[in-house]
């Protein structure tokens, strides 16, 4: 197997490119590549590859989380020994109301995320985990979301490029 | 919402194809057009159910390996303004309020920010902090991923029956 080739430059414009919406139109990448003023057999071979080295997931839709039925979600961070991080979070991360779970580097050591139809299955799944585990509740912080004031994940790809103007509020 | 818009989500879960036309290959399961399928597509987004149609990307794979979630303590001086204040930040990639647990830990507001290196990362937050007079706050750099999904997958947790 060779090794996989680091992107370049021409990968990195894909990628901005595919930051905004896909366009809903017969043949989209054909339009990102004329923005791009490259072909579309060159974007579509690029992303091929992007996808099989796992820098590009998927090109899927986000959906709303309330219209899916989960009205309710938090943040939960657990104190756990080293020792004994990778067997919870594979316990953790089991559970289908969980999405996101992280090693973070702080006393409290696996942050992890949990949505659900309620707040009352939440705290189910969070009393199972803590059950399951044997972590104290005093190991552990529970942050329900109150509201989301932005999700809105755009990576700045260039980073030997002068970053001016991402600093200052928008 | 019919059966096929939720069958339709389900297929796009997995991704757009990468052909020159998705949108008529992704039909092609469904018996429907490219068209229908781009109408369906429309539709939910209308309606509010398709929140985004983009590229989710692995930035670790691209060097982008500092990634910190930050925690503040509300400034009083803010009056409630802080948390749409830090929103306004491009450099923040998502913005949340959450409660508190009292006297064990007093931060209500979370952001996110991505870096190459730690200390990119920290100069963005230093930044931030400076210019909205916010002291108390605390980085947490994720060190390593567990586990990575859209909070939303249509066949394992979705309840889409309206």
């Amino acid at each position: 197997m060779t090794a996989p080739v680091p992107p370049d430059r021409t990968d990195l414009r894909i990628l901005d490119a595919l930051q905004d919406d896909i366009p809903l139109v017969p043949r989209p990448y054909a339009v990102i590549a004329r923005r791009l003023g490259i072909s579309e057999e060159l974007v579509l071979e690029r992303l091929h590859c992007l996808r099989e080295a796992g820098i590009v997931r998927s090109i899927s839709p986000t959906l709303e989380p309330q219209v899916a039925g989960l009205a309710a979600s938090t943040l939960v961070a657990l104190r756990v020994p080293d020792e004994r991080i990778h067997e919870v979070a594979a316990i953790i991360s089991s559970y289908p109301q969980v999405s996101h779970n992280f090693r973070r580097d702080h006393p409290y050591t696996l942050w992890f995320t949990l949505a659900g139809a309620s707040a009352a299955e939440l705290k189910g799944v969070r009393s199972e985990i803590l059950l399951r585990t044997g972590i104290p509740d005093t190991d552990v912080l529970d942050l329900p979301t109150v509201r989301k004031l932005k999700i809105d994940v755009r990576f700045s790809f260039a980073h030997d490029d002068d970053q001016g103007g991402r600093d200052g509020p928008a | 919402m019919d059966p096929r818009d939720f069958e339709l989500l389900a297929l796009l879960e997995a991704g757009l194809p990468l052909v020159s036309e998705p949108y008529d290959e992704i039909g092609k399961h469904l018996n429907l057009t490219g068209s229908e399928v781009m109408e369906r597509i429309q539709k939910l987004r209308q309606a509010g159910i398709i929140r985004k149609f983009r590229a989710r990307i692995n930035q670790r794979k691209v060097g982008i390996t500092a990634n910190a979630l930050v925690a503040w303590k509300s400034a009083e001086a803010l009056d409630g303004t802080m948390g749409s204040l830090l929103a306004s930040f491009p450099c923040v990639t998502h913005c949340y309020e959450r409660l508190p647990v009292p006297g064990r830990w007093e931060y209500t507001l979370y952001t996110v920010h991505h870096g190459f290196t730690r200390e990119a990362v920290r100069a963005e937050v230093r930044a931030l902090a400076r210019h909205i007079g916010a002291r108390d706050y605390v980085v947490l750099f994720s060190t390593e991923e567990f586990k990575q999904v859209p909070n939303v997958r249509i066949r394992e947790n979705g309840r889409l029956t309206g």
